[in-house]
């Protein structure tokens, strides 16, 4: 939109608005409400439901106020008996088919046919005929769907769509008896619900939530995902010490993500109330014996002096500290602090398997934010898989591309979905993505890059030349498969391609809610990975700490390491591999439990709050460490104040300067940690380390040629999901059930077996 | 059924007499091909634009826009390929014109094609026709094949640098996809929704790309036009309805049929009267439905001695409108209550369920009228009925909500005692 | 379906109907990449495939869908909002022979109330059905552009006009 200012009359006023903009956002921005349903600012044009209706000076007709740019000079009117007559018409056409249950139906209380109806219809009801009908089914253990309360405004299809380009769901049938569904009725995706979330009526719905409370008897927390490191932000639905639902919907969030959610952040939530959740602390007080439950005293008495007599008798680096990058900043922070202020151990990690420590040391220019992505003109993505690992972001660069015409520079050895919004996609060999960060820095390391990676010589080029041709600032994405010294270089791109008017940013992809939390709050500052300390276990390292639970893939060939060591502490949710080792377990509260913040991977500080009490005897992991040292004789000094915590890391860590928990409460307006960006630098040393790396690569190899299945990354069943059932159905290839007409759930009954059978 | 041409030479009709007419032989004995040949032996893209805008050819197709305007509209610095498209849906109820030039003077369309494709610098052309006139795609195919083998078709056109394509395309059942951009988004392979509007087709079209839509007759005139020059077509016509206009004539007449009027031909009552053979079985006239389903609908007194002429000004005066020329005549055993709930079925049947008012606007007025039927109507229902209709006119996205409305509109103002003695009949 | 968003190359999804997608003789394919040949995008080529698809298998079955999906390169969800979109494109069995009664206006007029009565009593079926043995469905459609020869069917492809109860017989009873 330009800054050119232009004047139109609305209702007799007369405003200056910026050239270009669409009349109903004026209108609404003004302060005159206009009715719609199709509308929705961030999709495709629609002008199907005929409810922002106005009238135009020089019109013949009534106009759509959403398809209209408004022009110099226009006089609009919004209000009179013409239009209102026309909305009260528009209002009886879509309630003519719709059933008038709303008592029983889910959305009712939050829905905007029914506000709609109450603001803009009329009183009589002259419809006597009988409704068409249909019946009510599920799409798959996601969605359920009441094709009769449709009024097909097609929020769903476009989301589905523009956003998600699954095009899953879709509009069969024609005039009064279109309906939106699926071939054969079984929908086949990734299951994020955001059709659901965008339904304004009781047509798509939760099938998690299905006829459990009404909208208004939960109460709304908003809240910060505990998923992936996009840090979605949404609003918590607790009824009874119970989380119920978790929505993006605008009318109690509004946050980076809008009313996007993706299948884990807006389903995975019942893992909150489970009742695998550990419920006490627990004391192994023999090798070999069992875990008896304890009291919290005794609990973190024992761990004091066990820690200590290890310290004791090994040395101060004998214990090993773990935290989990899922934890809050809070939880890391008070956890690094009784790492070096207490233990003074060198020994101590995250067990994130993706360290962004070279990334920071060299950054060379500021973190691009989700919308920045959005409306960026040039995406350069080496690496990852957005559309499973970081939906959010995938959702974005597909906008971009798709909305926006932004040019997407993609490279990978897979060929991910996003494939197919590229201009340019650099099908490499598995591993050789460093070649290409390499190339792309120094040009003489073009036919060197494309001889490992195994893409034709110019390859390298046409990328350099489509960010060339293209405009404004480039987001630089990556994944996890650059090494650190690739980081490092990629970091510095900025040299290469910033130009006046030109940024270069970045987002990196980390796999975890706190990933970046992790980082700043110093866990990844030793030179110790997760491996080598269980490498170390039972050796140097005699006593654990682990606030979490070690990936699958760290104790993959370090099966046995975990129980050779004399004492393992663990504060953990639910039961896992690495609790089964444990002498000491304490049951940690999850996120729904407590106040804190996540750092997602734009540096967005984002707060988490409360939304039922602690469970069982549950504590927030800060609040279980601060007790400890306190039992060790270190007073932390919180009183049991999250914000307390928070104010000493911003203190700390000068990235979080000057922030506080009342700076943080508008999730419409996060706040940015300030990073330090570093000049352009000497990479030399850099650029020699990752050419010795590339130039071991092999000169052949095969190409993965298989685009991964919808969900290969999503469904995937851990810790957390595995307590959802509908999980293990979607993990279980999302069979159709005998009828849609019953919950898939109560239809294929032993889920885990489903899982385990397939 | 007759096709004949009255008052006039005939033009368009004329070849659909001949034996083997949809020959390129008997085209090209007959006249054919000559157009496309003046064309292309001196004329400028603009000549041809404004030799059409000369001739006031106005869209056979039912909305009667000026087709030289429409073609000028094209912008010509677009790096974009440009396409014409016939619309041979031919779906409003009453009209059959398009499928009887297809069926007898293929080639008198392909001309016409031609002509438009080098006038707007186009190398593609499609002909979207009805799936259920299959018959016309063969015999389409055929005609194309014929003139390709004969270089009037594909690269270099009678040797020179011109070239064009055309190819046929199949609708299937959805008359929707006569409205232009319906068509566009139906030949994009998508459901046959319309498109918002601006932007036009002729600035985005097929493909995002500059497109001129024409109906079959539209592009039939073409070639005569260029032939006779745009000022003598005009003539054959009044001032501002150029030309001819073939007339599709069912219902209660003796002689259904074709027929080829000149614009502005003086008389009403006496083409019912006498050139379509007057009334069948010698019934009296009760109402006249003269444009296709989609217009107001006309009293036997609004017609019988009031000299209506027809021309788009001249239906307009006297209540209704051209349209597409579908000429519907009921003698005075139809019950005009009857007759627009067919129609509106037609609409409901059709309403491509995009927009609320004409989804649920039709939907709901179809049962109104079955329970009416069934012996339940009430006093309020005509009054129910228009102001239904009025919510749908002019709110909807399409003009196909608006054509919906105006049959039962009119048919409730101008008859009103066939609705009354229904609704009265429960009181 | 994505309005005025071209340009998107479409990427072709494993989809799992449990059924195997339909084949087709060389002849056919040929036919096909005729169709496909005539358009700058894959896409428009679905009404025409549809057709063949449907004079092959009788209509668009699940191994007919999956077929065109993939020819397509869309996902079979495309294909179905296009397929259920259109009136003549079948997504369930229909008989051998498709009577299809115009029954718009101008033939109302004329008298296609009693075509379909009699077609309905000659067959046994009412509108709607399809005959026992298959061969037999009736519909009623809106107007097919005969209304000056009213009345009258399409029997599959071909039109029937000035229908009168006889000329039914002779055209039925005829046929193979
Ligand atoms: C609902 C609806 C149906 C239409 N059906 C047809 C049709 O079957 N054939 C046709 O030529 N035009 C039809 N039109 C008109 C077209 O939208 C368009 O005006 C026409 O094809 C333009 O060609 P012309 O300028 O040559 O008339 C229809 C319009 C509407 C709104
Ligand atoms: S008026 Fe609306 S529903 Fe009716 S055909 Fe047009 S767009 Fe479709
Ligand atoms: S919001 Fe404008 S038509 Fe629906």
């Amino acid at each position: 939109m330009s800054t050119e200012l232009i004047k139109v009359t609305i209702n007799g006023k007369d405003f200056e608005v910026p050239k270009g903009a669409r009349l109903i956002d004026v209108c609404r921005d003004k302060g005159f409400d206009i009715p719609s349903f199709c509308y929705y600012s961030d999709l495709a044009l629609q002008a199907s439901c005929r409810m922002c209706l106005v009238r135009i000076e020089k019109m013949p007709k009534l106009q759509t106020s959403c398809t209209i740019t408004c022009t110099d000079g226009m006089i609009v009117t919004t209000q009179s008996e013409e239009i209102e007559k026309a909305q009260r018409g528009m209002t009886e056409f879509l309630l003519a088919n719709h059933p008038l249950d709303c008592p029983v139906c889910d959305r009712g209380g939050e829905c905007e046919l029914q506000e709609m109806t109450f603001d803009w219809g009329g009183l009589e009801e002259r419809f006597t005929e009988k409704k068409n009908y249909y019946a009510e089914r599920y799409l798959s253990p996601m969605v359920a769907n009441d094709p009769q309360r449709c009024i097909l405004c097609k929020r769903c299809t476009r989301v589905c769509d523009e956003w998600m380009g699954e095009e899953a769901i879709e509009a069969g049938g024609r005039g009064a008896h279109t309906v939106i569904g699926t071939y054969l009725g079984w929908l086949d995706c990734s299951q994020c619900g955001n059709c659901i979330e965008v339904c304004p009526t009781g047509t798509l719905l939760d099938a998690t939530y299905r006829h459990q409370t009404r909208p208004w008897e939960l109460a709304q927390t908003i809240t910060t995902c505990n998923f992936c490191s996009d840090g979605c932000q949404m609003s918590l639905g607790s009824r009874g010490g119970e989380v119920r639902r978790s929505v993006a919907r605008d009318r109690y969030v509004n946050g980076i993500n809008g009313e996007f959610l993706c299948v884990k952040g807006r389903f995975g939530h019942p893992f909150i109330n489970h009742d695998a959740r550990i419920r006490t602390p627990m004391i192994r007080y023999k090798k070999g014996g069992k875990l008896i439950p304890a009291t919290w005293d005794e609990a973190i008495r024992h761990v004091a002096e066990r820690l200590d007599a290890v310290a004791e008798e090994h040395g101060r680096n004998s214990v090993g500290v773990v935290g989990s990058p899922r934890l809050t900043n809070e939880a890391l922070h008070v956890l690094h602090k009784f790492t070096t202020e207490l233990v003074g151990t060198e020994n101590y990690t995250t067990t994130d398997a993706f360290s962004l420590k070279t990334f920071f040391q060299h950054l060379g220019g500021s973190l691009a934010t989700h919308r920045d992505i959005r409306y960026a003109k040039t995406i350069v993505l080496i690496g990852g898989d957005p559309s499973e690992l970081q939906p959010l972001t995938g959702k974005q660069i597909r906008q971009a591309v798709r909305n926006g015409g932004a040019t997407l520079v993609l490279v990978n050895s897979v060929p991910i979905r996003l494939r197919e919004q590229a201009k340019v996609f650099l099908h490499i060999r598995p591993k050789s993505e460093d070649a290409i960060a390499l190339a792309l820095f120094d040009v003489a390391a073009d036919s060197l890059a494309a001889q490992k990676a195994g893409v034709e010589e110019n390859a390298v080029a046409a990328a350099r030349q489509a960010i060339a041709d293209s405009t404004g600032d480039v987001v630089v994405m990556f994944g996890r498969e650059l090494t650190d010294a690739a980081q490092a270089i990629v970091a510095q791109l900025p040299q290469k391609f910033a130009v006046q008017e030109r940024r270069v940013l970045f987002h990196p992809l980390p796999l975890f809610n706190n990933s970046f939390g992790a980082h700043d709050m110093g866990m990844m500052d030793a030179p110790t990975s997760a491996r080598e300390i269980l490498n170390a276990a039972g050796d140097s390292i005699r006593a654990l700490y682990v606030a979490g639970s070690f990936l699958p893939e760290h104790l993959e060939g370090h099966e046995g390491a975990l129980s050779k060591l004399d004492f393992l502490v663990v504060q953990e949710l639910f039961e896992t591999e690495t609790t089964a080792a444990a002498d000491v377990l304490l049951p940690a509260a999850s996120y729904a439990e407590q106040d804190g913040t996540f750092t997602n991977n734009d540096g967005l500080v984002q707060r988490v709050r409360q939304s039922i009490p602690a469970l069982h005897q549950s504590k927030p992991d800060w609040v279980i460490i601060s007790q400890l040292a306190k039992e060790l004789g270190m007073d932390f000094g919180y009183e049991l104040s999250a914000s307390a915590v928070f104010r000493e890391i911003s203190e700390k860590v000068p990235a979080y300067s000057g922030m506080r928990y009342p700076l943080l409460k508008d999730e419409t307006n996060p706040i940015q940690a300030k990073y330090e960006v570093v000049g352009p630098s000497n990479m030399s040393a850099e650029l020699a380390t990752v050419r010795e790396c590339v130039e071991g690569l092999p000169n052949n190899g095969d190409k993965v040629m298989v685009t991964p299945e919808v969900g290969t990354e999503l469904f995937k069943i851990g810790t957390l999901t595995d307590k959802v059932g509908q999980f293990h159905l979607l993990a279980s290839g999302n069979p159709r059930p005998e009828t849609t007409a019953i919950s898939p759930l109560y239809q294929i009954t032993s889920v885990k077996s489903v899982a385990e059978t397939v | 059924m007759h096709i004949k041409a009255i008052g006039c030479e005939p033009l368009q009709l004329r070849r659909v007499h001949l034996e083997r007419s949809r020959t390129l032989d008997v085209y090209r004995r007959n006249g054919g091909y000559e157009a496309i040949k003046k064309v292309l032996d001196g004329m400028s893209p603009d000549d041809v634009i404004n030799e059409v805008k000369k001739s006031s050819l106005r869209g056979r197709g039912g909305a009667g826009f000026p087709t030289g305007m429409k073609w000028s509209f094209v912008p010509k610095d677009s790096p974009k390929p440009k396409y014409v498209v016939c619309n041979a849906d031919e779906s409003e109820p009453g009209t059959f014109k398009d499928r009887y030039l297809m069926e007898r003077d293929p080639h008198m369309l392909i001309e016409g094609m031609l002509i438009a494709g080098y006038a707007l610098n186009s190398k593609t052309g499609y002909i979207y026709t009805r799936g259920e006139y299959k018959y016309l795609i063969d015999i389409m195919d055929v005609a194309l094949e014929e003139a390709r083998a004969a270089g009037l078709v594909g690269n270099n056109i009678l040797g020179t640098n011109f070239s064009c394509e055309i190819h046929t395309h199949t609708g299937a059942g959805a008359y929707i996809c006569g409205e232009e951009t319906a068509l566009l988004s139906s030949l994009e392979g998508l459901r046959g929704h319309p498109r918002m509007k601006p932007p036009f087709p002729a600035v985005s079209g097929l493909y995002a790309a500059p497109t001129v839509v024409n109906n079959v007759e539209t592009l039939t005139a073409v070639p005569d036009i260029i032939k006779m020059g745009g000022e003598a077509y005009q003539k054959l016509g009044t001032e501002k309805s150029g030309g001819t206009k073939l007339w599709s004539v069912s219902g209660h007449v003796n002689s259904p049929g074709v027929y080829e009027l000149p614009m502005g031909y003086d008389d009403m009552e006496k083409f019912i009267m006498v050139d379509c053979g007057g009334m069948l079985n010698g019934k009296k006239l009760k109402a006249v439905i003269p444009g296709g389903s989609s217009v107001y609908i006309m009293r036997a007194d609004q017609i019988i001695g009031k000299d209506v002429r027809m021309d788009y000004e001249g239906l307009v005066a006297a209540g209704s409108s051209v349209g597409s020329g579908g000429f519907i005549v009921m003698d005075e055993t139809v019950d005009i209550f009857e007759s627009t709930k067919n129609l509106t079925e037609f609409y409901k049947h059709e309403s491509c369920g995009w927009c609320t008012p004409c989804r649920e606007g039709t939907d709901w007025l179809v049962k109104v009228f079955k329970r009416i039927e069934n012996g339940g109507g009430r006093i309020e229902d005509a009054q129910l009925m228009l102001d239904l209709c009025d919510n749908i006119e002019g709110k909807s996205f399409c003009p196909l909500g608006d054509a919906a409305s105006w049959p039962i509109q009119s048919a409730i103002k101008r008859f009103p005692e066939d609705f009354k003695k229904r609704l009265l009949a429960t009181d | 379906m994505s309005t005025q968003i071209v340009n998107i190359q479409p990427l072709s999804q494993p989809v799992d109907l449990g059924v195997e997608p339909a084949t087709f003789s060389p002849q056919v394919e040929a036919e096909i990449d005729r169709h496909l040949a005539k358009y700058p995008v894959i896409r428009s080529a679905i009404l025409p495939l549809m057709f063949i698809v449907q004079r092959e298998r009788g209509y668009l079955d699940p191994p007919g869908v999956l077929y065109l999906a993939n020819r397509l390169k869309l996902r079979v969800t495309d294909i179905w909002e296009v397929a259920t979109f259109y009136s003549m494109i079948q997504t369930q069995p229909v008989g051998k022979y498709h009577i299809q009664i115009c029954k718009t206006l101008s033939c109302k007029i004329r008298g296609a109330g009693k075509i379909t009565e009699y077609c309905s009593q000659k067959l046994g079926i009412k509108v709607g059905e399809t005959t026992a043995d298959g061969r037999f469905t009736l519909s009623e459609v809106e107007c097919l552009g005969s209304c000056g020869t009213a009345p009258m069917f399409q029997l599959n492809f071909d039109y029937h006009e000035d229908l009168t109860p006889e000329k039914i017989d002779q055209i039925l009873d005829k046929l193979p």
